[in-house]
């Protein structure tokens, strides 16, 4: 079942919460929405699910209208952050309220249900826990259960908001690895909402970033980390060091770095840009010279793990940033904090200032 | 045992033993003394006198009529004050806040002012009671007249106990509901009035507690009229009148016994009904 969404468009008072949005979630993937808080990516979530309704714009379920359709008409599956279970009941009374409610002549036997119920429990693990109550549950253990209730009633696709993120980091990792083996067994399209690019690119067959209630890009995650359109993009993709500076005829200064940029050769003008490195493309030597190579002080190291941090202040604009080595390297160079080290970025990403955010 | 007791180890909220103290002192000076004072009387009786003054008919008639008008009572107050207590949770209108603060009213009003007004309003030649009367239903000097008065009176204890919980529900689990494909009568009675039961049932119980001991509104409104419209309390009055306390005390014993099992039995349900998904 795919879900199409063409011009939506969505008000909070004088705020709008989505501006123009248009996307295509193929049949059978897994999508994240990723951006930051107030991004809007829920309110697409709940306008999907029929939970917000849209000022403009048509929703479209493999290919039919939907933009009218009541919620409980839509057939989504909806997981939330806070889980939502019902706690005057059990687990396997949560589970099997989607079929028990459905009219008589729709709802299969208390028989039918209870394999269901029981096979969607150890779907998501939880054999054993049928008689317990959602108190009596760890959180992820809640949101497996809000998961099989959700998978109960055979949605055409399964929405998620911020479905791990009331969890602590490790049963966050675990579950996400989970969510995307349980994605290969069932192909139910499904949309996840997300703030955390690492969980984005770590379970998404596609990611659509959101700033301001508009789509900044989409692709795969390869797509998105290594080609990002933007700044913002580039940014909100991992770990970044930023370097204001100017550009001019296709050379550009960022204190008293001097590089080449081909790619804005033919930009006559010269104008601010801001650029970003990500803290593994930058080389640190112990000697260096020309104007590849900035110098810069060590401010703090972290060596635990097959990475070593450093966190660097630079010579010419006082400025802090980050740099990442291989821990052979780092040993090789021998580095002590209070050291002053040259440093050169490769793969740096240019962008003029007006595209900026 | 006392030295374990002493040697207990000492609690980060400080003060327990003089506030426990204190509680104990005060609900012993303020509520057990007053109501042992009352069994004590009845003590110089025995059984078959206390039986046969606590069955005298017209008692029985009062009982009754006091606890049949305040289970009605407290029954319409806990599916009105539900209601009221929805439409002023739930929807935004002009004139909220005043309503809200009607709610309070027949806790501030002295109840025989409610009496004589109601009275007034649901005589047969009153502004209510005509139409009534009209119909040849008889309001006020009858039972019926008594459950309303006690109606009125214990209204705020519903809406007030169970305001709160509905405020603090989780929208998100009605969203749940919805997607799973429930309508909203369906998610009514199956996921909101399950979590409101435990204070429906608190506020049942005061409501049925306040009106079991009510006395100054009913008094006007029922006529009084032995074995039909007499409330036990106002028989504990004219007990008490003829300077026969022992059989007041007999009365009063009676009434707090029997309220006593009534409440003990909501308190039961009400543990039930919130603890069974602890």
């Amino acid at each position: 079942m795919s879900i199409e969404l063409a011009g939506i468009h969505k008000q909070f008072g004088s705020f709008a919460a989505l501006k123009n949005i248009n996307l295509t979630v193929p049949t059978g993937e897994l999508v994240a929405l990723l951006g930051p808080s107030g991004s809007g990516k829920t309110t697409l979530l709940r306008i999907i699910a029929g939970l917000e309704q849209a000022d403009q714009g048509s929703i479209l379920f493999h290919g039919q209208d939907t933009s009218h359709y009541e919620v409980q008409q839509r057939q989504v599956g909806f997981v939330f952050q806070h889980y939502a279970l019902f706690r005057h009941m059990t687990v396997f009374e949560n589970v099997a309220f989607g079929l028990n409610v459905r009219p008589k002549n729709l709802r299969p036997s208390a028989k039918v249900i209870e394999e269901k119920v029981h096979q969607l429990l150890s779907l998501v693990r939880l054999d054993g826990f049928a008689g317990r109550y959602p108190s009596q549950l760890s959180g992820g253990q809640r949101q497996r259960v809000a998961l099989a209730r959700a998978l109960a009633v055979e949605p055409q696709v399964l929405l998620l908001d911020e479905p791990f993120g009331a969890l602590d980091a490790k049963v966050r990792k675990e579950l996400r690895r989970w969510l995307r083996q349980l994605h290969d067994e069932l192909h139910i399209t499904s949309v996840f909402v997300t703030h955390d690019q690492e969980e984005a690119l770590d379970v998404a067959d596609r990611i659509v970033i959101l700033n301001q209630g508009q789509i900044e890009q989409m692709g795969t995650p390869e797509e998105v980390y290594e080609q990002p359109k933007n700044a913002f993009v580039y940014n909100f993709l991992g770990n970044v060091n930023l370097f204001r500076g100017r550009i001019q005829q296709g050379r550009v200064r960022i204190g008293s770095l001097e590089i080449e940029a081909p790619e804005y050769a033919h930009h006559d003008d010269s104008g601010s840009i801001i650029s970003y490195v990500r803290p593994y493309n930058l080389e640190i030597e112990r000697s260096g010279h020309g104007q590849e190579y900035f110098r810069a002080k060590i401010v703090h190291i972290r060596a635990v793990g097959p990475t070593a941090f450093l966190e660097l202040k630079r010579e010419d604009t006082a400025e802090l940033i980050e740099a990442e080595l291989l821990k052979e390297r780092y040993r090789e160079l021998n580095l002590k904090i209070g050291e002053t080290v040259f440093v050169k970025p490769k793969d740096l990403k240019i962008f003029l200032e007006d595209y900026c955010i | 045992m006392l030295k374990q007791l002493l040697q207990k180890k000492h609690s980060i909220l400080p003060g327990f033993g003089l506030t426990l103290g204190f509680t104990l002192f005060y609900l012993g000076l303020i509520v057990l003394v007053p109501l042992s004072t009352i069994f004590l009387k009845t003590l110089g009786l025995s059984v078959q006198q206390i039986w046969a003054i606590a069955t005298e008919p017209r008692l029985v008639a009062s009982y009754k009529l006091s606890l049949g008008a305040s289970l009605a009572a407290a029954a319409l107050n806990a599916v009105f004050g539900l209601i009221v207590a929805w439409v002023l949770v739930r929807y935004q209108f002009p004139g909220k806040k005043i309503i809200d603060g009607l709610v309070d009213l027949p806790f501030a009003l002295p109840t025989a002012v409610a009496g004589i007004t109601l009275t007034t309003l649901f005589a047969p030649n009153g502004w209510i009671g005509q139409y009534f009367a009209a119909a040849g239903i008889k309001v006020a000097f009858s039972p019926l007249g008594v459950v309303i008065a006690l109606t009125f009176i214990s209204l705020p204890f519903v809406v007030r106990m169970v305001q709160p919980i509905l405020q603090s529900l989780d929208q998100e689990v009605e969203e749940a509901a919805a997607c799973l494909g429930a309508n909203r009568w369906q998610t009514f009675v199956k996921i909101i009035f399950p979590e409101l039961l435990p204070a429906l049932l608190t506020g049942f119980a005061l409501a049925f507690a306040r009106a079991l001991g009510e006395y100054g509104s009913v008094v006007f409104i029922s006529g009084n009229m032995p074995m039909q419209t007499e409330i036990t309390p106002l028989l504990i009055m004219i007990k008490l009148e003829q300077y026969d306390y022992t059989g007041a005390s007999v009365v009063a014993a009676v009434m707090l016994v029997a309220s006593f099992l009534l409440l003990f039995l909501i308190n039961i349900l009400q543990w039930w009904s919130s603890t069974r998904h602890a």
